[in-house]
């Protein structure tokens, strides 16, 4: 029940719906109260005047018309006969109701006094004869009948017609009030999760009610303090980076001078990796960033050059892929990212096969090796950055562990995916999969 | 570019003596890049700053400046900018920034080459020696000034190091291949030699050229050239070495 509630638009709707039903019902239930009452007054009153009448008139004539005119005064919910002697017996079940009529025919007759006037119900209490005394001592007996309510049953049918007409006409204005009140809000959700996070450009639209620009404002100032802070560490660790190549160099140019020692060979390399990691950081924090403008190039070129090296560099790599496959993205960028995928599989495996294959409207790249390959539930976590698998990849596998998100970013800044699978014979399988250009 | 003839001689390796003045904030860099020209015949002038680099240039005749970027006060970028308003002495811009961009601007501002630090020592003086040779070749004339060479169709633009098809689609090439078309480029139907080849390619750049000069004409045809076996534009001439067919324009 509460989940149902989740939305603005639903509480919305219920608390109007709520509050105006109970509004609307209890105003009709005191409304009706009051008008009952009022009806049953004007009842009594107009009865009252009635029996009043009817006593004057019999009052006036003699005696031997007394009962005829008595008779034909009566109608309605009373009948009227005179007699020489009093019909009521006083009190009865329900005799109350009817006290109002008595209190009436009091006030409109003044000659009358108040035990003149007797009433009795005889157990009936839709029923009551009220006797009049007359001055000679004869009575008007009255026989009144309860007026019964015609339409009362109609009248709460209506009550009910109101009700749900207003209910509905409550649930419509809710629901539009409700979305156009909540629709700022929507939109700004929608806005934030349609964010780059790579992006501090981009600032969400300060419109809309008070209550949402303030929203907007103070999330557009974290978002700044965020890249902010971002920025400054990539720039602390970019500038790291960056002036570790000064002291590289006269590393590099020292060893120059003590060229033909043996533990040369051994320091070069370290300086390579040295700097292999520097490239990766750097690279990596550059990301997507590579000021690269896309344009058309050949990706099988890119591929042979890539297998050559690795070739070159002793590894067994077969390249098996179709002459001039054109792309348009950023070369650079593939071009790193293709590397780092075919250095890792060298690096896990003793073959390694490249192939490419283009059909309309994509061009799969495809590294696969015989190495150990990857345990499945692992397969996504190696593409993020700083994530090694120490079990079988150790510290000349990518580094600082960034090859595989590098060549991840790479992939994507040319709007592809990277996905890697283990092949069922054993090894990995790093697929990339690239929109061919529309030539 | 007057159209070659087969009797000229290829462009042989410079190795005669030239004063170089190295720029650089960093006074070991300083003082080991030179030692390591010296090593290698020619002579230095070392200077810290932008201020120190006029005074040398005023000084003495300098063939050629290796000047760095990142420099106190008037960066490495403006300094040659206001070199190339006076003069066309070659200039090698270097680096720690190491990005391609970077690169592109070095080249695009009137550099001759760019090198990325850390570099390796034998890259720097192959450099040294390829910018000298060609500032020599064609005195008066910044080599970045006449940076595409068109053939066939195709354009290697040598600011970006990079080389483009008649489609317009940018095809990769390994260093050593991107060396060895440079060295035919320049030397169009002629006949090369493959130690030649080799020499010439090696000075340009150590890396990526051990492999037999061969697969790195047969790796360069077939990226070159789609069509059969890539005779079109690398003529095999038997018991000699290589020819490269085409006319060269620059531009």
């Amino acid at each position: 029940m509460m989940r149902k509630l989740d939305t603005l638009v639903a509480r919305m709707i219920l608390v109007s719906l709520v509050g105006i039903s109970l509004v609307h019902v209890l105003s009709i239930w005191s409304y009706e109260g009051a008008l009952d009452r009022e009806l049953a007054r004007a009842n009594e009153t107009q009865l009252a005047d009635r029996i009043v009448m009817i006593k004057r008139s019999v009052v006036a004539v003699a005696e031997g018309n007394r009962e005829a005119l008595a008779h034909e005064l009566s109608s309605g919910p009373l009948e009227a006969h005179w007699n020489k002697t009093r019909g009521a017996v006083s009190g009865g079940a329900g005799a109350e109701r009817w006290q109002g009529v008595v209190t009436g025919v009091l006030a409109a007759a003044p000659e009358l006094r108040s035990d003149d006037v007797v009433l009795g119900t005889g157990g009936d209490p839709h029923a009551a004869l009220m006797s009049l005394r007359l001055p000679d001592g004869s009575w008007v007996n009255v026989d009144l009948f309860a007026s019964s309510r015609p339409g009362h049953s109609g009248h709460s049918h209506g009550t009910l017609l109101s009700t749900s007409i207003m209910a509905g006409g409550v649930v419509l204005l809710a629901l539009f009030l409700a979305r156009w009140l909540t629709g700022p809000l929507r939109s700004m959700a929608q806005a934030v999760s349609a964010m780059e996070p790579g992006s501090p450009r981009q600032t969400l639209p300060e419109r809309g009610p008070l209550e949402v620009r303030q929203l907007a404002a103070a999330f557009n100032g974290m978002r700044a303090r965020i890249a902010d802070l971002v920025q400054r560490r990539t720039h602390a660790l970019a500038a790291v980076s960056h002036d570790l190549r000064t002291p590289l160099t006269r590393l590099r140019l020292r060893l120059d001078e003590v060229r033909d020692t043996p533990s040369q060979e051994a320091m070069l390399a370290d300086i390579a990796e040295m700097e292999s990691m520097i490239d990766a950081t750097l690279s990596y924090l550059r990301g997507h960033d590579t000021g690269e403008t896309p344009r058309k190039f050949d990706v099988a070129a890119l591929l042979a050059t890539i297998v050559d090296a690795a070739h070159d560099a002793g590894h067994a790599v077969t390249l098996a892929s179709p002459h001039g496959v054109v792309v348009l993205g950023r070369p650079l960028a593939l071009k790193r990212a293709l590397t780092n995928l075919v250095d890792n599989a060298v690096t896990f495996a003793g073959t390694v096969a490249v192939s490419s294959a283009a059909d309309v409207t994509d061009i799969i790249i495809e590294i696969s090796d015989d190495g150990p390959g990857i345990p499945e539930d692992k397969l996504a976590e190696v593409l993020e950055p700083f994530v090694r698998l120490e079990t079988s990849r150790n510290r000349q596998s990518g580094g600082v562990g960034l090859g595989l998100a590098i060549a991840r970013a790479g992939v994507e800044a040319n709007g592809g995916t990277l996905t890697l699978r283990n092949r069922p014979a054993g090894g990995l399988v790093a697929e990339v999969r690239l929109p061919a250009p529309v030539s | 570019m007057p159209p070659a003839t087969i009797d000229q001689h290829p462009a042989p390796v410079e190795r005669a003596a030239a004063h170089i003045l190295v720029v650089d904030d960093d006074a070991e860099i300083r003082r080991l890049a030179a030692k390591l020209l010296r090593e290698h015949g020619h002579r230095t002038s070392l200077a810290r700053d932008g201020r120190e680099m006029w005074q040398a240039l005023e000084s003495a005749a300098i063939d050629l400046v290796i000047l760095d970027i990142m420099l106190p006060g008037s960066n490495g970028l403006n300094l040659c900018r206001e070199i190339r308003q006076t003069s066309n002495v070659p200039v090698i811009m270097v680096t720690a920034l190491g990005s391609d961009a970077d690169r592109i601007v070095g080249l695009e501002i009137g550099a001759d080459d760019y090198l990325a630090k850390p570099f390796n020592p034998r890259e720097l003086v192959a450099r040294v020696n390829a910018v000298l040779r060609r500032s020599r070749a064609e005195p008066g004339v910044p080599h970045s000034a006449q940076h595409l060479l068109q053939f066939s169709g195709w354009v290697l633009d040598a600011r970006r190091r990079e080389v483009v098809n008649p489609a317009g689609v940018v095809v990769d090439l390994s260093t050593g291949e991107y060396d060895l078309l440079v060295t035919f480029l320049e030397n169009p139907q002629r006949v090369l030699t493959r130690d030649q080849l080799m020499d010439s390619a090696k000075n340009r750049a150590a890396t990526g050229f051990d492999r037999a000069i061969d697969i790195q004409v047969s790796r360069l045809r077939k990226k070159l050239d789609s069509s059969a076996d890539g005779q079109a534009m690398i003529k095999t001439i038997r018991g000699t070495g290589y020819m490269f067919v085409p006319t060269v324009v620059r531009a």
